[in-house]
């Protein structure tokens, strides 16, 4: 298991390294002159041409590539991102500010899809072609089919402008911090981002059960005289859980890239939100760290639910 | 203990029972076909792909109406028998618009598909088949890839290239051929050690020949099957790009630039023709495409469940 | 059919269909047989002649798509005459049936058994079912169970995996699974076809000693007619789902009066009678079950066939034992 750990961090440090160089090739290659992210605008204002040049010599931009690429790397790995081209704030600083509140939304919604994803995807598998089966089906179809924006759009129209059970948007009001407060902005974005991840769940937990459930060792285990609800769980769920913990792998990415457009929709103060500002306002140092971000939150993800994984599977485990 | 009366199943097996009896056996020996047939969602499914592309191609013929053209004069009409559904906000047919804009929509969708299968599927059946070196740099590049999420990588694509409808497709491709290669690399890897590769190797065959023409063939199923749920992924990708205004130019009309209105909680509301046929459109669309891809993963399933 | 006291499952009149694709597959159509006590029964046939959906039947477990339509299958046991083809698939009285009055092992191992869980876990699983024993003592019987099946260091392999034990030995393990309760009844359905020729006869010779031991009726499902010459005390031929032949092993070996059943025989190369001995291929193949011939199911493949082999032969009993279902029978048992 240890060797596995260990094998996975070779795997996974290279792989960093080689996205930090795509990414810093990025920020290379787009327009604009380096200094402007790279130092404080208070600096930037009052500076003369020469000064300017001393300042580029220092931060060694007149370099070659790969010692520049080596220089910024270090400067991340410190903490240093640079600086917004549009509001002059440090990077680092706007988007930690940021990333709660994406987090907030992505975490609750990966969490709650997981659940009721698998359980109403077993439900479905095991009533198979049963009205449930059918009903839940649907729901799960509509729920990929439907665009998440129109979900989000609608769901405003209907709770928020008509019922008025919940504001339109925003993430808090001024003045009001405490959890408790922030909870009638939380639950629309959070619910309606769950649905829509729930029903791929659910689809992909159904084809996974009844392929578990079609295995030899269901007859084996009947033969026994189990109960059927042993049968179900202890040996079909269970075998069937794998692929769905492979699947939250691969979901991952839904942490930071998953919330862009219903932060849009429901002007959520987020990773998301700012990502889409800095498009617009074409402010690339902003695109590249936070696209660096997200890809290391992603991979290092990545990496702990390779591990759990590994860990449930006692054919990895002890070789 | 046995019930004595039957249940509706026992009577829909008897019925089974009964018409072979009778010798009515069924006029298509086709297994494959006659699964898919049986699939009423999937049949609709198809039959609603079938006339919505045949729609988008006819547009001219189902419209007179300029989609892009506006008409300042008839700024916001509801539907009426002049304009079927209504006019947008700067007096364009809402109906052309749709009619017209799904030819974009599909066509940024299926292309970028098809794309997306044509490197995926060479990628994986070649350096799949090959392995080495190759193999493992292109099993890299998909994971890092695959790492990304995304919408952000397809930004962060959008910001360098620059916006526009060739862009998005080649772009699409480019982030979205790493599934096809994933599963057609997996499926060549298990049929690679088969005795009938040995022995066609043993003939002389090429690599390339042994991989496309004799390995390929034997797994076209999952294939389809991912090229059609490719297709819903990115034409609601592509809505969702368009809504944000990050997609195709807002000059040229797809459905999802249509639904950029909508952010608008005014045009929302009280405009509802404005946004909500191209919303049931994309929906429906969507979800047809998804009914025909199951349909096509059920009839080329080859267990025993029905 | 008789019933002596030693018979503990009697089969009646079976038949079994299928429902899939919208089709109807007369996968078993009216088997009669019984098992005994202390004795093996042989079931042979080529592959989808029905012998596994005869044991699935027995056992209530059918898939979803297919059912009894008829016969009876009853089990004598200490409590009592049971009809099976009564019970509802999955209630109580089945369930306390499966595993600790009938058992069954099956053709792979590898598959048969849960990757997930221990060896130890899976067999401990039917002990906690069917008896009353404690945690401990149930680990402790597993352990001994998986001495009993010849599995060396058993103390320490009862924590291992499927997939940590070699072919011959999952199946050992198999066996001791569903020896666990002691059933009356073994159905054994080609539990060595997944296995090299050299730990078969390892497995035959274990089953055997638990025949004895334990007074089991064993019913062994296999297509090798090397197999049923050394462990068969009585044989059912089966053909696309019909019982063409019963009888003892002397019966079927020594007056074969069915023409498959020479075939079968004929077809199987026998150890010691050398290079040159005449192996004889059976022509044809067998029929698609959706497009079957009229009549008798093998005639399209018979030396033998007439007119007559267009309706469906009767049951001819040629002695108490030994029974057939061919119009020809006396002609194919002279030649024999």
């Amino acid at each position: 298991m240890l060797a596995y750990f260990i094998r996975r961090l070779l795997f996974l440090l290279p792989m960093l390294l080689i996205i930090s160089f795509l990414i810093y090739l990025g920020l290379d290659l787009t327009p604009g002159d380096a200094v402007s992210y790279m130092v404080s605008p208070d600096i930037m204002a009052n500076i003369t041409a020469s000064e300017l040049n001393a300042i580029r010599e220092s931060l060694g931009l007149n370099d070659p590539f790969f010692a520049r690429y080596l220089k910024w790397l270090g400067g991340v790995l410190q903490g240093e991102f640079g600086y917004s081209l549009t509001s002059g704030v440090p990077i680092k600083d706007v988007v930690l500010d940021r990333l709660p509140a994406t987090l907030e939304l992505s975490i609750f919604a990966l969490f709650l899809s997981t659940i009721l994803g698998t359980v109403f995807g077993s439900i479905s598998a095991l009533k198979r072609n049963s009205g449930t089966d059918n009903v839940l089906s649907v729901i799960g179809m509509m729920g990929v089919s439907i665009p998440e924006f129109i979900f989000g759009l609608v769901s405003i129209v209907l709770f928020a402008l008509h019922l008025g059970w919940f504001p339109v948007g925003g993430r808090l009001l001024p003045g009001y911090e405490t959890f408790w407060d922030r909870l009638p902005h939380l639950i629309l974005p959070a619910t309606v981002l769950s649905l829509i991840m729930t029903a791929g769940v659910m689809r992909y937990t159904r084809s996974s059960m009844l392929d578990s459930m079609n295995r030899e060792f269901i007859k084996t285990a009947r033969s026994k005289g189990l109960p059927e609800w042993r049968v179900n769980f202890i040996h079909g769920f269970r075998n069937a859980l794998t692929p769905v913990i492979v699947l939250i792998g691969f979901r991952l990415p839904m942490l930071i890239g998953g919330t862009v457009v219903i932060e849009q929709v429901f002007q959520w103060p987020g990773l998301g939100d700012l990502f889409v500002l800095s498009v617009r306002g074409s402010n690339y140092p902003t695109i590249m760290m936070i696209s660096f971000f997200s890809v290391t939150t992603v991979l290092i993800a990545s990496f702990l639910i390779d591990v759990l994984t590994a860990w449930l599977d006692p054919r990895v485990k002890l070789d | 203990m046995k019930q004595s009366t039957k249940t509706r199943f026992d009577k829909k097996l008897d019925k089974i029972r009964d018409r072979e009896e009778e010798k009515l056996s069924n006029r298509i020996q086709n297994r494959s076909l006659n699964k898919f047939l049986n699939n009423k969602l999937a049949v609709f499914g198809f039959v609603f792909v079938i006339i919505v592309m045949l729609a988008a191609i006819f547009a001219p013929f189902l419209t007179e109406y300029n989609p892009t053209r506006p008409d300042l004069r008839n700024l916001l009409k509801p539907p009426s028998l002049d304009h079927l559904l209504g006019t947008d906000q700067v007096g364009r047919d809402v109906f052309s618009r749709i009619i017209y804009g799904g030819r974009i929509s599909i066509i940024v969708g299926l292309g970028s598909a098809l794309g997306a299968a044509v490197i995926g599927v060479t990628l994986g059946a070649y350096a799949g088949y090959r392995g080495g070196w190759l193999d493992s740099v292109v099993l890299r590049v998909s994971e890092i890839m695959v790492a990304f999420p995304q919408i952000i990588l397809v930004m962060m694509l959008v910001t360098i290239a620059g916006q526009s409808l060739m862009n998005l497709i080649v772009i699409f491709t480019l982030t979205g051929w790493a599934s096809l290669y994933r599963i057609t690399r997996a499926q060549m890897l298990s049929l690679r050690e088969e005795e009938y590769v040995q022995a066609l190797k043993a003939f002389g065959l090429s690599d390339f020949n042994i991989a496309f023409k004799h390995i390929l063939p034997n797994f076209l199923g999952p294939i389809m099957v991912n090229i059609t749920l490719n297709t819903a992924m990115f034409i609601l990708a592509e809505a969702g790009l368009s809504f944000l205004g990050l997609g195709v130019p807002l000059q040229i009309a797809t459905w999802g630039n249509i639904l950029s209105i909508a952010i608008d909680l005014r045009f929302l509301e009280n405009y509802w023709w404005v946004w909500v046929p191209a919303a049931v459109m994309i929906s429906m669309f969507v979800l047809s495409i998804n009914f025909l891809g199951d349909g096509l993963r059920d009839s080329t399933d080859t267990s025993l469940q029905g | 059919m008789s019933q002596n006291s030693e018979t503990i499952l009697s089969v009646n009149n079976l038949k079994t269909y299928f429902y899939t694709n919208n089709r109807c597959n007369k996968a078993v159509n009216g088997i009669s047989f019984e098992a005994k006590k202390r004795k093996t029964l042989c079931v042979i046939g080529e592959s989808g002649c029905g012998k596994s959906v005869t044991a699935s039947s027995i056992m209530q477990l059918l898939p979803k798509l297919a059912r009894i339509e008829e016969g009876e299958i009853t089990y004598h046991g200490k409590n009592g005459v049971v009809r099976i083809d009564q019970l509802e698939r999955n209630c109580q009285e089945m369930r306390d049936l499966r595993g600790a009055d009938i058992a069954m092992i099956f053709q792979d191992p590898m598959t048969a058994l849960n990757p997930v869980y221990s060896i130890g876990f899976q067999i401990g699983e039917n002990l906690k079912r069917h008896t009353d024993l404690s945690n401990k003592e149930v680990k402790q019987k597993t352990i001994d169970l998986l001495r009993e099946m010849g599995i060396p260091l058993p103390e320490q392999r009862v924590n291992d995996y499927p997939h940590q034990f070699s072919g011959g030995m999952r199946q050992r393990a198999l066996i001791a699974m569903a020896m666990a309760c002691n059933p009356k009844v073994l159905i054994a359905d080609e539990p060595t076809t997944a296995l090299d020729v050299t730990i078969q006869a390892q497995i035959f010779e274990l089953m055997e000693k638990l025949k004895l031991e334990h007074d089991t009726a064993i019913i062994l499902i296999t297509h090798d007619m090397g197999v049923v010459t050394e462990l068969a005390d009585e044989v059912i031929v089966m053909y696309m789902g019909n019982i063409v032949e019963s009888g003892t092993i002397e019966d079927i070996l020594r007056k074969p009066s069915h023409p498959y059943t020479k075939a079968l025989i004929s077809s199987t190369p026998i150890l010691g009678r050398g290079k040159d001995q005449i192996i004889a291929p059976i022509r044809g193949s067998t029929p698609d079950p959706y497009d079957r011939p009229e009549g008798c199911q093998f005639m399209p493949r018979c030396d033998y066939a007439d007119e007559q082999c267009k309706t469906m032969p009767e049951i001819t009993t040629i002695s108490k034992t030994h029974n057939v279902r061919c119009w020809n029978s006396i002609k194919v048992k002279q030649n024999g």
